[in-house]
């Protein structure tokens, strides 16, 4: 017993240093596969509390640039009637088993690989996990994990999400996942050869999740390639939003949810 | 004069609340100019090893919760902590530990290009082994290695400006 406890007296920096490093790891870890643990020490309240204080600070600069985008889109609703299908993208095909709800991002990061937004709505506003995030014009995410007041999101420049778009004119859809590059830009995999795709041309999400509704803008084409021996366009996508600097964003509950999970669940028993 | 914890602690607060309120914001060529390590890089040598491994913890844990980082900032400091005497005496020759209680003390007749070595060893393990863990494969190796030099170049230059300005007296 003494020996044990001279040895700790010993090596006491070495043994916090391999806790401190282990803890951290593990964070680390926990970032990767968290969907399967319990534990989160970072969707901690009184951290998102501070956070969001902090925010107000900032928000201040932008009041001036967020009244002009909240003009736009007030007057684009104002004239919603008036606009013919063929006009500029717009809101109004989209379904109504959607539910919307107003929030704000607390904190944001565009300088990694794997990039992970904090917003003010959690589980007091009826948030859940795997609710979608748009703004007035882009998709901003996928909501990963919530606490009472606050939830974080998977960012749309997140290397490991993919989300499905389409191609306006032709409805040819494919999956949209980020390179890592460049905040600006988006890549679309999966379009098919014979589709008649142009640059310019405009990307709205597809129907085929459960997560996002049909036709929100995304992008316009920039360029594309055809890989050789390959049936599939790389499609290089501007989108419409800066994601650096959104601060207003509208959380996407889809009523019908989980009567989908559950007829998905059933197909996957047979 | 004031005692060394308080200007450890000073150090701390003033250094870590410009980078998560002014640096975090600040995007050159998508990345952001890390300047949190000065707080590792002046830290004073002769102190306790396992307080300062705590602060090295607490410092980078705050920087996570900032940046939605999830634990690797902690992670690739706590790994610049154990490596930072080896590029000390690297970039400035062998010291005794016993004898030197601030950096300053250690690094005052020093030239630029000592000081320059140590900043880019620093810098440059550091950003490797932040995106390194951050992507988690050595798939993207040519993505981690741009980024890597690129916010290198970028805080080196900003931290060395910080330094001359607000350290100079403590720490050059």
């Amino acid at each position: 017993m003494r020996k044990i406890i001279d040895f700790l007296i010993k090596n006491v920096h070495k043994l916090t240093f391999s806790f401190l490093l282990l803890f951290s790891f593990f964070q680390v870890i926990n970032k990767n596969y968290y969907q399967n643990s319990k534990f989160n020490f970072f969707s901690n309240s009184t951290i998102n509390s501070i956070k969001e204080s902090a925010q107000i600070f900032s928000e201040y600069f932008d009041l001036k640039k967020t009244n002009e985008k909240l003009i736009i889109e007030n007057n684009f609703l104002k004239n919603l009637k008036s606009i013919s299908a063929d006009d500029e993208v717009s809101f109004k095909n989209i379904d109504t088993n959607f539910f919307f709800k107003a929030g704000k991002i607390i904190s944001n990061s565009i300088k990694f690989s794997k990039n992970f937004i904090t917003i003010n709505k959690g589980l007091v506003d009826k948030v859940s996990i795997d609710d979608g995030v748009i703004s007035d014009n882009g998709l901003i995410g996928i909501v990963n994990n919530t606490s009472s007041n606050f939830s974080t999101l998977i960012s749309i420049l997140n290397t490991d999400l993919n989300i499905n778009a389409k191609i306006k004119n032709s409805n040819h859809f494919g999956s949209l996942n980020w390179s890592g590059e460049s905040n600006e830009y988006i890549n679309l995999y999966d379009i098919p050869k014979n589709a008649n795709i142009k640059i310019g041309d405009t990307i709205l999400s597809g129907g085929m999740s459960a997560v996002f509704p049909e036709d929100i803008p995304i992008g316009k084409i920039e360029n594309f390639n055809l890989p050789n021996a390959t049936n599939y366009y790389e499609i290089k996508v501007k989108l419409f939003e800066d994601i650096g600097s959104i601060k207003n964003i509208y959380i996407v509950k889809n009523n019908f949810k989980e009567e989908i999970n559950n007829l998905e669940k059933l197909n996957e028993e047979y | 004069m004031r005692n060394i914890n308080q200007i450890v602690f000073l150090r701390f607060i003033f250094i870590l609340a410009s980078q998560i309120l002014v640096f975090n914001n600040i995007y050159i060529l998508g990345v952001t100019p890390n300047i949190y390590l000065i707080f590792l890089l002046i830290f004073p040598i002769n102190y306790n090893k396992s307080f300062f491994y705590l602060y090295i913890f607490f410092a980078g844990l705050l920087l996570d919760f900032f940046s939605n980082s999830y634990g690797i900032i902690t992670f690739s400091i706590l790994i610049s902590s154990l490596l930072r005497p080896y590029f000390l005496s690297f970039s400035f020759g062998k010291f005794d530990i016993g004898k030197v209680r601030k950096t300053t003390d250690y690094i005052k007749d020093t030239s630029l290009y000592q000081k320059i070595t140590y900043l880019f060893l620093m810098y440059f393990s550091h950003q490797f082994i932040l995106y390194l863990i951050e992507v988690f494969s050595f798939e993207r190796f040519y993505w981690i290695i741009e980024k890597t030099i690129l916010s290198t170049i970028i805080s080196i230059i900003l931290s060395y400006i910080l330094l001359l300005i607000f350290f100079k007296k403590n720490a050059r």
